[in-house]
């Protein structure tokens, strides 16, 4: 297509634009993305806290009896060596007797008293950084010689786990949503668009017009509309979300939410490119049809 | 035009069986009562329909086989005008004929010589710059016969032109119509009007019920007896 042709479509795309329909598709799209946007951020927060509390996520490995000293410094090696493990510490079996001895307080002291040698196994508390590999590591460790048995919190872990998880399927699904609900009042406007200019769309098709010449003042017109709803979406979560963390760092520091504006600017991208998305998907839904069932 | 039969939805039986061939350079009328097949016979020609059955043929292509692609660029070898003109109203009358141009992408100089040049052979030059309103019913008739043979078509495809033109327009239309003819651009014309076929005595195609009922070299609106 010539740059002129470009331009003079364009100009017909924007002309169309100006016209009321459009430009409520423009603010319900506004609205639409403003949804999406506020789940997202939300789903990012509750990934970021939650990483930051898996972080803390521990396994217990407990040794044989039997384990020599030289297999035990070996093991601790292999231990460390794996990814994902941030530390280990070694804890034997008199640190252990007088962990339980801590924690069942003195008036339970006499539990030891008939107790003839020690029962505790030595073990390893092994921290790793992602709470979902956590189990990865642990079947590592057990085939390790040595190893009697490992000990985590497998529940907890796969609770935190499973409740991300469905907060970003919720996310999935109202961006889906978004995207079907949005694309679709982009179609019924631009639908309005064809219908009024019906009239030249049919000479256009007469005198031999190709699809391509006939479809891109309309694709432009939904590009435009998608880009617009999403660009004023994104500044207002923008600058709205800029707010509210200086407010919660300020209220509930312990909270940490994420502030990185590179982020923040590539997530506003992000979004404009899903308005334009929605925009194209909606105007090339209604025109291909009108196309089809014109001939 | 071989064994086409068109139907459609609502079983609607529009034409049945019809063979016909044009020569190019012909001028034909194609004649008969309303219903009986005439504009759908048309529309095949310019690949606005296409046949249930049967083959159309055009400047020896089968344009029943044509991809979506094609059938744009065949539709720029076919002027096509109609009895209510289909211009657009707020488009000046150069505007209107170098539309058809222009969503070719004809380059700006060829656009401005071949506007002016079939404006020149209707006779509108002066009324360029006028709204389609602000002409009389067959000076816009004139503008779409403009429009059509800008493009230096095989065929012009004309359906019911001066239906709604008094007989002195119609017979300023048939003139400028005869005359694209005369340059050798084939002429295919759905009409009712009695006056005009009669006085022309050229080939005259009749239909009725969807078939093809006469086909008379040099006749007349009737069958002459």
């Amino acid at each position: 297509m010539k740059f002129r042709t470009i331009r003079t479509l364009t100009s017909q795309a924007i002309k169309s634009l100006k016209r009321t329909t459009s430009l409520t598709t423009v603010l319900v799209i506004v609205a639409c993305v403003l949804a999406l946007s506020v789940f997202t951020l939300i789903a990012v927060n509750l990934t970021v806290m939650g990483q930051r509390m898996q972080a803390g996520v521990e396994l217990r490995v407990y040794l044989k009896d039997d384990t020599t000293e030289a297999l035990k410094n070996a093991l601790e090696k292999s231990i460390r060596s794996i990814s994902g493990v941030t530390k280990v510490v070694y804890v034997s079996k008199a640190e252990a007797l007088e962990r339980l001895g801590a924690q069942l307080g003195d008036e339970n002291a006499f539990f030891f008293d008939d107790m003839p040698n020690n029962p505790l196994p030595a073990s390893f508390d092994v921290s790793v950084r992602r709470a979902d590999a956590a189990s990865d590591i642990a079947d590592r460790i057990r085939k390790m010689q040595g190893v009697d048995e490992i000990r985590y919190g497998p529940e907890l872990v796969r609770n935190l786990v499973g409740a991300l998880r469905v907060m970003w399927v919720i996310t999935g699904a109202v961006a889906v949503l978004v995207l079907v609900g949005a694309s679709m009042i982009v179609s019924n406007t631009i639908k309005l668009s064809v219908f009024a200019r019906r009239r030249e769309i049919e000479i256009m098709r007469l005198v031999g017009a190709s699809d391509v010449f006939i479809l891109f003042p309309f694709v432009v017109e939904g590009l435009l509309m998608g880009i617009l709803g999403a660009g004023i979406a994104s500044a207002i979560v923008f600058v709205a979300y800029w707010a509210v963390s200086d407010w919660v760092r300020a209220a509930a520091p312990f909270l940490q939410i994420v502030v990185d504006s590179e982020w923040l600017l590539r997530a506003a991208l992000g979004v404009v490119a899903f308005g334009a998305v929605v925009g194209i998907v909606g105007s090339a839904m209604s025109v291909r049809k009108h196309l089809r069932v014109q001939g | 035009m071989y064994g086409v039969t068109k139907v459609y939805p609502g079983d609607v039986v529009a034409l049945a069986g019809v063979d016909l061939s044009v020569e190019k350079g012909d001028f034909v009328f194609i004649v008969g009562q309303s219903g009986a097949g005439k504009s759908t016979l048309l529309s095949l020609i310019y690949r606005g329909a296409t046949p249930t059955k049967g083959q159309v043929l055009v400047g020896g292509r089968n344009v029943i086989r044509l991809k979506r692609r094609e059938v744009a660029v065949f539709r720029r070898k076919i002027g096509v005008v109609y009895q209510d003109f289909k211009l657009l109203p707020e488009r000046s009358v150069y505007e209107n004929v170098a539309f058809a141009l222009e969503v070719i992408e004809a380059p700006q100089k060829e656009i401005a010589r071949k506007v002016s040049a079939a404006l020149d052979m209707v006779g509108l030059s002066h009324k360029a710059n006028s709204l389609p309103g602000q002409l009389a019913g067959g000076e816009q008739q004139r503008v779409a016969i403009a429009r059509a043979i800008v493009n230096d078509p095989l065929i012009v495809v004309a359906d019911e032109p001066t239906g709604n033109l008094d007989p002195d327009t119609s017979a300023g239309i048939m003139a400028l119509l005869s005359d694209i003819n005369c340059r050798g651009t084939t002429v295919i014309m759905a009409t009712h009007n009695q006056l005009i076929v009669d006085r022309m005595r050229k080939r005259v195609v009749e239909m009725e019920n969807g078939r093809v009922v006469r086909d008379e070299r040099q006749g007349m609106y009737c069958h002459e007896v």
